[in-house]
């Protein structure tokens, strides 16, 4: 989580508007979803890949070893899709027969399996390529001028600021109590985590009441209102999509036609 | 005495679990001075700092801003709070936003000031902290010492006629604090506001404050010029202070090898005359 953090900030995408962003995002995954064609979902994850390493200059490598994160769930999920149970092997590709009942995949099975999961990994990806190329708070600037209730966007924030502070501080905790042996046999570990989250609750408990104290002296009066960050003017992105997307549409139509 | 900007009459704080934290305080706040508040863990300097902002409401006695008391009233405190700014101890703790950019625009804008004239002042005081490089940068990316710039910055959008620093200097490295003293003091020079520094750094006192306070257990117990305060030893001592090193080697010197300064020297420059002075009118040659 923290890689794609620093990855978000550093993106060559990082100072286009994220509402840009994410229009692609969302209507290039619609148009995946809606396709559902393997031949369509596995051009959005050109398209994805390729705008995230060559556009947002993100390592492919990242890009690879992310879209690993979701392979177990998805190959689980695949697999009860494929795999069928008849009477008869006969619509089998491969079975095996246990207790008189045949156990196996048949094609069509394998083709719906196959398709579905071209089709989560393209939907994914165009998830990741918003992930990858926008900071957190770009992407709250976006939900301000969506018009996200105020209450969700600020706590967002919050929360999002705040688990750095908490992990740092989390960190230093657990380096002083590993240097003194507390986590040398398993019930140590056991009874020093314990120690560690209660202190950390209680730290975050005091910072909270700081965070309130000293919002309150900058005159807070109940809205966290911040000035919206200004972007790279061009509209290019808007373009891209639509130009991408119709491109997609058309071929999605022409082979259903076929 | 000059005039004087924030005033303290006779304040009385009492938290809620019984604590007396603040115990007769009369104070004056000069205008377009340094004043240090001095004292240990525990004196109340917190507590006072809280009381100059409004966010606590002394038992008794009165706070004067400009002159007049001030007033507690929602629309009173927004007033109040555009002249008098806060900068907390720990900048984790203020930063709320993970935009450096956006945390500082938020006390602006609660001034209800136009969003060009809020992004104008933002630069400023970025520019003034030396932070605008990092403008884009996540909050959490910030070294420590960013992060109190970024801290300061924010207090600073909102032109306040006094800065009130709570451990300004604490948790930073050598160079870090004489950056963070110089910004201040230039921004003073600049801006011709009032800043209130409460430290226990007290080598930082005579090099860049004007008058300073001596805070014990919520009562002040000296005050005058860094020289005269400096000068009542015994008194600091009690209160679990000291003198600042430079002062500290002099009296030893004057004390136990009997070294007759002509000035009661502070600071590093001072002490070098003082020094110079007495070897050149020939009395430390003799000495030996």
């Amino acid at each position: 989580m923290l890689s794609i953090d620093k990855y978000a900030y550093s993106s060559k995408l990082a100072g286009i508007d994220p509402m840009q962003k994410l229009f692609f995002t969302f209507i290039t995954l619609g148009v995946c979803l809606w396709a559902n064609d393997w031949v369509i979902s596995l051009l959005v994850i050109f398209i994805a890949v390729g705008a995230a390493v060559i556009k947002g200059g993100i390592p492919i490598r990242i890009f690879a070893k992310m879209l690993l994160i979701p392979m177990v769930f998805l190959v689980i999920g695949v697999l009860s899709i494929a795999i069928n149970a008849s009477s008869s092997a006969e619509f089998f590709l491969i079975s095996v027969q246990v207790a008189g009942t045949a156990i196996g995949i048949t094609s069509s099975g394998a083709i719906n399996a196959f398709n579905l999961f071209i089709k989560a990994i393209g939907s994914v990806s165009c998830l990741y390529f918003l992930s990858l190329t926008t900071p957190i708070t770009d992407l709250l600037d976006a939900m301000r001028r969506l018009k996200v209730p105020r209450l969700f966007t600020e706590l967002m924030g919050l929360i999002y600021r705040f688990i750095f502070v908490l992990l740092e501080r989390s960190g230093t905790m657990f380096t002083a109590q590993s240097s003194r042996l507390g986590y040398s046999t398993l019930s140590t570990g056991y009874r020093s985590l314990a120690a560690l989250a209660s202190t950390l609750f209680i730290d975050a408990y005091r910072r909270s009441d700081e965070l309130y104290t000293s919002l309150e002296a900058r005159g807070y009066e109940g809205e966290l209102r911040v000035l919206p960050r200004s972007y790279n003017k061009s509209r290019a992105g808007y373009i891209c999509t639509a130009v991408l997307n119709i491109l997609l549409i058309c071929t999605a139509l022409a082979l259903r036609h076929l | 005495m000059g005039q004087s900007i924030l005033e303290a009459r006779d304040v009385n704080y009492i938290y809620s679990d019984g604590t007396h934290a603040l115990n007769g305080i009369t104070m004056a706040i000069e205008k377009g001075k340094t004043t240090a508040v001095l004292g240990g863990n525990g004196a109340g300097k917190s507590t006072l700092f809280l009381c100059f902002n409004g966010i606590l409401k002394p038992r008794t006695g009165s706070i004067l801003f400009d002159k007049s008391p001030i007033d507690y009233s929602r629309k009173g405190m927004k007033e109040l709070r555009s002249h008098v700014g806060i900068v907390f101890q720990d900048p984790d703790s203020q930063l709320f936003s993970a935009s450096v950019y956006q945390d500082i625009s938020f006390g602006p804008l609660n001034m209800k000031l136009p969003q060009e004239e809020v992004a104008a002042r933002v630069k400023t005081a970025m520019e003034r902290t030396g932070i605008l490089h990092l403008k884009d940068k996540p909050t959490h990316s910030l070294s420590f010492g960013q992060k109190k710039r970024a801290a300061i910055a924010g207090v600073l959008a909102m032109s306040p006629q006094v800065l009130v620093l709570d451990e300004p200097t604490a948790g930073l490295d050598p160079s870090g604090v004489s950056e963070i003293m110089k910004l201040l003091k230039e921004a003073q020079r600049d801006l011709g506001i009032s800043v209130v520094i409460a430290t226990h750094d007290i080598d930082i006192v005579p090099l860049y404050c004007d008058y300073t306070y001596v805070m014990d257990q919520g009562s002040l117990v000296a005050e005058g010029t860094p020289h005269n305060v400096f000068s009542q030893k015994e008194e600091l001592r009690k209160v679990n202070l000291r003198l600042p090193r430079i002062g500290h080697l002099m009296e030893i010197l004057s004390k136990k090898d009997g070294f007759r300064f002509s000035e009661n020297a502070l600071t590093i420059s001072q002490a070098r005359r003082a020094i110079k002075a007495l070897w050149e009118s020939g009395d430390a040659r003799k000495e030996r």
